[in-house]
């Protein structure tokens, strides 16, 4: 698991022997006490936000996917059953991962004529990691390599980027994607296969 | 063989470039942060979820105007269906009927007798009935 996702559980066992859990403060909103909403805002604004920011790089678009994520949530509140601590905060990250989705099959079809070009620098680039077996020095962290890696995965369907943006960079297994997105292991399990063969596809194509 | 393993070991450089891309996609933390910590968030996300009860709240008064509707349109066709049954069945009994009020409620002579015999619409005077009367029991006696 990635840091993010860590200090953040670290930051909920801290806060669960002094604050009210979270299926509490659900029952407070029911009941119309709107400050437990911000009260649940404020600890979970965090791992939406890391959330979204797997799935799209300007700030304005992932402050966009905690807004919609919130919002869904605040409606669908009565939909939450499950009083078991922690429960709260996979039932949100089911709807913000959904949210992601939804955003990446809108951008899709904006963009769905308007493919970004990759250049002959980027091209070359490919071809030397790829010779090098792939293991050509720290790809994460350039801005370069970034700027790359988003026109290459805007070439993929919503479906396929959600996938391996969760497996390969989220780290989860087939049963935590399936529970977070709602698809069946079999499904996702198909979906991983394919989304590996469209990315060697795209890559392929800049070869 | 050989082609198929250098497809093999292609596929895997190929995938293994692949993560690398991917993980490179998703490096976004600081942005997710910055996000996370954003001032007026929580003001924004109220302003959204109220306008968003509004959105809501008057798809709703749509949606309960629409039900009324489609309550009340098949009712007002049954009613409207039902009128025009029972308009042509007045229409149509009064022109084929075979009594009419005279017959029915006659004022010379009202009786069963002049009901019975009023499809000819010719008054019956009390003789024919008379008449008609032995004529049944002289019929009845020949037998």
């Amino acid at each position: 698991m990635p840091d993010g996702h860590t200090s953040i559980k670290q930051e909920e066992q801290a806060r669960s022997s002094l604050e009210p859990p979270d299926f509490e403060l659900v029952a407070r909103v029911r009941s119309g006490n709107e400050s437990a909403f911000e009260e649940l805002f404020n600890r979970h604004r965090r791992r939406v936000s890391l959330i979204a920011s797997r799935f799209f790089r300007q700030r304005e678009q992932v402050e966009e996917i905690v807004q919609e994520s919130f919002t869904k949530a605040y409606f669908a509140l009565n939909d939450f059953y499950n009083e078991q601590e922690a429960s709260f905060a996979a039932w949100l990250a089911r709807i913000a991962y959904n949210s992601c989705y939804d955003e990446l099959r809108r951008q899709k079809r904006r963009h769905e004529n308007a493919l970004s070009d990759v250049s002959e620098e980027d091209a070359a680039w490919l071809e030397d990691n790829l010779r090098a077996g792939g293991a050509e020095g720290d790809v994460e962290g350039t801005a370069v390599t970034r700027d790359l890696a988003d026109k290459l995965l805007s070439r993929l369907s919503a479906e396929d980027r959600m996938v391996l943006v969760m497996l390969d960079a989220e780290g989860l297994s087939v049963s935590e994607i399936a529970d977070s997105t709602g698809w069946s292991v079999s499904k996702v399990k198909v979906r991983a296969h394919r989304a590996r063969a469209s990315l060697r596809r795209v890559l392929q194509r800049f070869l | 063989m050989t082609g198929h393993k250098k497809e093999h070991g292609m596929n895997e450089r190929l995938d293994q470039l692949g993560r690398k891309l991917v993980r490179a996609a998703a490096d976004n933390e600081e942005v997710g942060e910055a996000a996370a910590s954003s001032s007026f968030l929580y003001t924004r996300l109220r302003a959204r979820i109220n306008s968003e009860r509004a959105r809501r709240e008057e798809r709703e008064r749509w949606r309960a105007l629409f039900g009324v509707v489609w309550r009340a349109v098949p009712a007002m066709a049954i009613v409207t269906l039902l009128a025009f049954v029972l308009f042509l069945s007045s229409t149509f009994g009064r022109s084929v009927g075979s009594y009419t009020d005279e017959a029915l409620f006659g004022a010379r002579d009202a009786g069963v007798e002049r009901v019975v015999f009023a499809s000819d619409r010719q008054p019956l005077s009390s003789d024919d009935v008379l008449a008609t009367i032995l004529n049944d029991e002289e019929r009845g006696n020949l037998r």
